[in-house]
């Protein structure tokens, strides 16, 4: 009896939802286009609304988009590409395309950016047009840049009196000011030992100390990408400021993981460094006066840690649907004003000398490091590298190893993955038995 | 028993009935503060209570099709419960009841699967339903999860419990032993049925591995990894993120408080029938 | 006449054919392919095709440090939860063995409800909670000036993830031992109480002797779970501070979906198999003996 009424209702569900997809079929043959990205949260519905557009500009091709967490979004990639199942356009963090370059993963595109329907490759900043090169040939096309810089609370500016003339609260542009404006903000209200404001808190290490590490002038590979010199003396001295900046001038609170950009969220942080997407968060928060600025200069020179949204083609597509996919990362290129509004900034210069760019403060200020930004170094093995690089510079922030032994530490494991994968490659250049 | 003796047990229940349910009551009432409020902290009860929240995702059908989540999420753990039932109650009918050569071991190796880690088999099974051409469509959920071995063997155990009298009385009458199963026992395990039925259904609803590897359009979603949406890897919009848990939630409260007799009983039989 | 017997027999299995089929297509299958996969060196999305290499993999894990560190968080993580959830629920079913019947829905109820909480949702309260600056536990514990860093401290790390695993599992493990306890006939404890026997006497002369097959099954099962620990160390901890909290599961699931090594992935998983098999064997052992 419940048997029946359950087969019943499973029929009556089936049908249900065969209608609300059925809506969709019979109508026009559409070229249709996957594109998959790792966009969620805020990011994901911008862009949604930029894809939305373009199926209605261009009612012949349909572009499907399907997001889903980055962890997951590279495993699922990967996965899909094995099944012969991947997306025809898809979104790769430029820190990662390696790896896909080296597995015949994405198409060059070169021959599409000079055709007629094309993009004046002089439009995009050198070192990010060279971030997808190999070899002469281009992989991708980037969409966009996202560089850290520094987010600081106006308020509590104004309250230390760290202010120009006009009163209007400056941000630190060299060392010694840094550490000045952290002296000033660094506030033990009511005496009682507990620091109720900040003046600096670290966030994600791997762009934080990377940064200051190029900043300091140090190395991360040998050229041949052979060796791992996270250990060199002048990543040494970067890792060395940061630790004092919690354990000798105070001015910081120990390690709190991924948490710790809640502080400043709160208003309890006078400084913190994290990257532009990091701007949607910070709206939400209607009660914290905040501004951006380049990253002072703490090292010896500039430098501003970035990664890039590479739009990418899967290999094998012919005419059509070439065509389509084109059609479609060519105009994502040429609206990415309207991604830039998310959190983002564009990598086209024409797009950037606009005045709907200067209008957006935050990320026009942050766009004025990219002369030198420097992106992570180009590895296959740059999760097992990251990953490294997180555990080392944890464990000086805390003081379980010095920073020089926690880089040695670091090394060392690298260059152990670097044996395996140059064993793999002899392995394989052996002639089969 | 003494009357004080009673009285501080039940203070004693009373005091971590709270503590237990008090998370759970903290996520309801968090979906309703805003997002520049849920920051701070300033205590239990919203200091603004807003329905913004729920606003942002209820009424945003084109970039959050919540609904068409609900549905999928629906359909799937209804169809992966019946296809459970059926399966595995014939199965474990087979194994505790019938004369069958080599029994024993197979139902020791079913049993044995449950101790394997999942992570094996994502792989594999993602390249199975690719060749079936199974993937992004519900079935890539629904039939996977009939191979799972814990309602072979809980009812198993139930079955075992059932008095063989009536079983033989059937058979001297002539019952088939398909009759049997279908007059028999399974009128008589309804209690057990009921019980696998509402785990079957829970763990289905809640699974986040399978849906999210092997489903790939955001429509195709089930509400678990659309919630999941709500999480990027550098933050989360706590706000929108603990309304829709609540959305989530909410369905599987009302299953287990309206099936709360039957769930524990069942559990308990499965502990019994060792 | 045999003939008839046989396939009579036989034919039992077609009872079986539905299951044993997806059984076989959806679980056997997948398990070969991860058994023949751990004896090869293959990364995906690599240049390089699999590599027929014996026991290579088995022998690279024993010979990582990373593979027993995580081995060694997942069995303190394993050691710190059965006996805490065990004997909780156990403490739980007694007392509420001992309230009114009414009430008795009520707590056992309100005792089971995080159970079935999906694991995201509980994830995501629990590393709220445990937020140092705005989360539940030490906005509290401000106010008595207690500052607990739960997610960011070695010694606090994994203790988190213990508790909030205790307040999620808790619940099914005590219903099971509450039917358990009824079970036990009033007789005995009447007679008991006729000697004279006081409270804890009876626990530990009858109600335990007499709860142990349900007992033992609950330690097992529970041993089974704790090892294939990951959602809640992925969700809450990403397996930091210090990689102390990566369980194996983790560690597993990185090196096959992060780092691409498909075969050292499929090894360890075997490995962790085997331990799982002879912790459970163990404890069965020891609990059958007495």
């Amino acid at each position: 009896m419940r048997r029946l009424g359950n087969i019943i209702t499973s029929i009556h569900i089936l049908l249900c939802v065969f209608l609300l997809v059925g809506c969709d079929l019979g109508r026009q043959p559409k070229i249709s286009i996957r594109f998959w990205n790792g966009f969620t949260g805020p990011d994901g519905r911008t862009m949604l609304k930029i894809v939305k557009k373009f199926n209605r500009e261009n009612p012949d091709i349909r572009v499907l988009m399907q997001r889903m967490d980055w962890g997951v979004y590279y495993n699922k990639l990967f996965v899909a590409g094995i099944g012969n199942r991947a997306p025809e356009v898809f979104i790769i963090h430029a820190g990662n395309i390696e790896r896909f370059m080296q597995a015949n993963f994405i198409r060059t595109i070169d021959d599409l950016v000079a055709s007629e329907n094309g993009i004046d490759a002089r439009d995009f900043s050198e070192n990010i047009w060279s971030a997808v090169e190999k070899n002469g040939r281009h992989y991708g096309l980037p969409l966009d840049v996202h560089i850290i810089g520094m987010y600081y609370n106006r308020a509590l500016f104004r309250k230390a009196g760290i202010v120009d003339e006009k009163g209007e609260p400056k941000p630190p542009k060299t060392r010694e000011e840094f550490l000045d404006a952290l002296s000033r903000l660094t506030k033990d209200a009511d005496g009682d030992g507990q620091t109720k404001t900040w003046g600096f808190v670290l966030t994600w290490y791997l762009t934080n100390l990377y940064s200051l590490m190029c900043q300091w002038e140090g190395k991360f590979f040998t050229p041949d990408n052979d060796r791992c010199l996270l250990n060199c003396p002048k990543n040494v001295e970067a890792l060395q400021f940061c630790v004092d900046l919690i354990r000798k001038y105070k001015f910081a609170p120990p390690p709190e993981n991924f948490d710790s950009w809640i502080g400043f969220r709160q208003g309890k942080v006078g400084i913190a460094f994290e990257g532009i997407y990091m701007l949607a968060d910070l709206e939400r928060q209607k009660d914290l006066d905040f501004a951006g600025a380049p990253l002072p200069v703490l090292g010896k020179v500039p430098a501003a840690w970035a990664d890039s949204h590479i739009l990418c083609l899967k290999t094998g597509l012919e005419d059509k649907k070439l065509d389509a996919a084109w059609r479609f990362m060519k105009y994502l290129s040429d609206n990415s004003l309207d991604w830039a509004e998310g959190g983002q900034v564009p990598v086209r210069s024409s797009l950037r000398n606009t005045e709907r760019f200067r209008n957006m403060k935050i990320q026009w200020e942050f766009a004025r490091q990219i002369p030198y930004i420097r992106y992570v170094p180009r590895v296959p093995f740059i999760f097992e590298f990251g990953l490294e690089f997180h555990v080392g510079v944890e464990k000086a922030l805390r003081g379980t190893l010095s920073p020089r032994q926690a880089l040695d530490e670091a090394a060392e494991n690298v260059d152990k993955v670097i044996e395996r994968r140059k064993k793999m490659i002899e392995e394989n250049r052996k002639p089969r038995p | 028993m003494k009357t004080r003796g009673r009285m501080i047990i039940f203070f004693i229940l009373g005091l971590g009935a709270m503590a237990f349910m008090l998370p759970v009551v903290l996520i309801f009432l968090t979906a309703f503060k805003p997002d520049s409020e849920i920051i701070h902290f300033y205590g239990i009860f919203p200091r603004s209570w807003t329905l913004e929240n729920f606003r942002e995702i209820l009424g945003n059908p084109e970039e959050i099709p919540i609904f068409r989540w609900f549905l999928n999420s629906v359909f799937i753990s209804f169809m992966v419960t019946t296809l459970v039932l059926l399966v595995d109650s014939l199965a474990a009918y087979g194994l505790a009841r019938l004369h069958l050569p080599g029994k024993k071991w197979a139902f020791t190796m079913i049993v044995a699967t449950l101790m394997i880690p999942g992570q094996i088999f994502l792989v594999p099974v993602y390249l199975i339903l690719n060749r079936l051409g199974w993937l992004d469509t519900p079935l890539a959920i629904i039939i996977p999860a009939g191979a799972g071995a814990f309602g072979v063997f809980l009812l198993h155990q139930f079955f075992l419990g059932i008095p063989r009298d009536l079983e033989d009385a059937a058979n001297i009458d002539g019952c088939s032993r398909l009759g049997i199963y279908r007059h028999i026992i399974i009128p008589l395990s309804k209690p057990a049925l009921s019980t696998l039925g509402i785990f079957t259904f829970l763990g289905s609803w809640n699974d986040f591995i399978g849906p999210l590897v092997f489903l790939d359009s955001v429509d195709k979603y089930t509400l678990p990894v659309g919630v999941a949406l709500f999480q990027t890897s550098y933050f989360a919009e706590y706000g929108l993120t603990l309304s829709a848990c609540v959305i989530c939630t909410a369905p599987a409260l009302l299953v287990f408080l309206l099936f709360q007799r039957h769930i524990i009983k069942g559990i308990s039989l499965t502990g019994l029938k060792e | 006449m045999n003939k008839k017997n046989a396939l009579y027999r036989y034919s039992g299995y077609l009872f079986l054919l539905p299951y044993l089929a997806l059984f076989g297509a959806f679980l056997i299958a997948p398990l070969c392919y991860g058994l023949g996969l751990s004896f090869f060196d293959w990364e995906m999305i690599s240049p390089f095709p699999p590599k027929f290499i014996n026991l290579g993999n088995y022998e690279e894990a024993l010979k990582s440090p990373y593979f027993w560190r995580a081995l060694w968080a997942t069995i303190r993580f394993v050691i710190m939860i059965v006996p805490s959830v065990v004997s909780g629920a156990l403490l739980i079913a007694v007392l509420i063995n001992n309230v009114s019947p009414k009430r008795e829905s009520f707590f056992r109820a309100a005792y089971f409800f995080p159970t079935i909480i999906s694991i995201s949702v509980a994830g995501i309260l629990w590393r709220w909670f445990y937020n140092t600056e705005f989360g539940l536990f030490n906005s509290y514990l401000e106010h008595v000036g207690i500052r607990i860093h739960w997610l960011s401290e070695v010694k606090w790390a994994m203790k988190s993830i213990v508790l909030m695993t205790l307040w999620w599992t808790l619940g099914g493990a005590m219903v099971v031992l509450l039917a358990g306890l009824k079970q036990i006939p009033d007789q005995y404890y009447e007679a008991a109480a006729i000697d004279g026997a006081g409270a804890f006497h009876r626990f530990f002369h009858i109600t335990l002797p007499l709860l142990r097959p349900v007992l033992l099954f609950v330690i097992v099962m529970s041993i089974i779970a704790s090892f294939q620990v990951f959602g809640q160390t992925f969700m809450i901890t990403r397996g930091g501070p210090e990689l102390s909290t990566r369980v194996l599961v983790q560690y597993i699931y990185e090196t096959a979906f992060s780092n691409y090594r498909m075969g050292y992935g499929a090894a360890m998983s075997w490995l962790l198999f085997l331990v799982i098999a002879v912790f459970s064997l163990v404890q069965f052992r020891m609990m059958k003996e007495r």
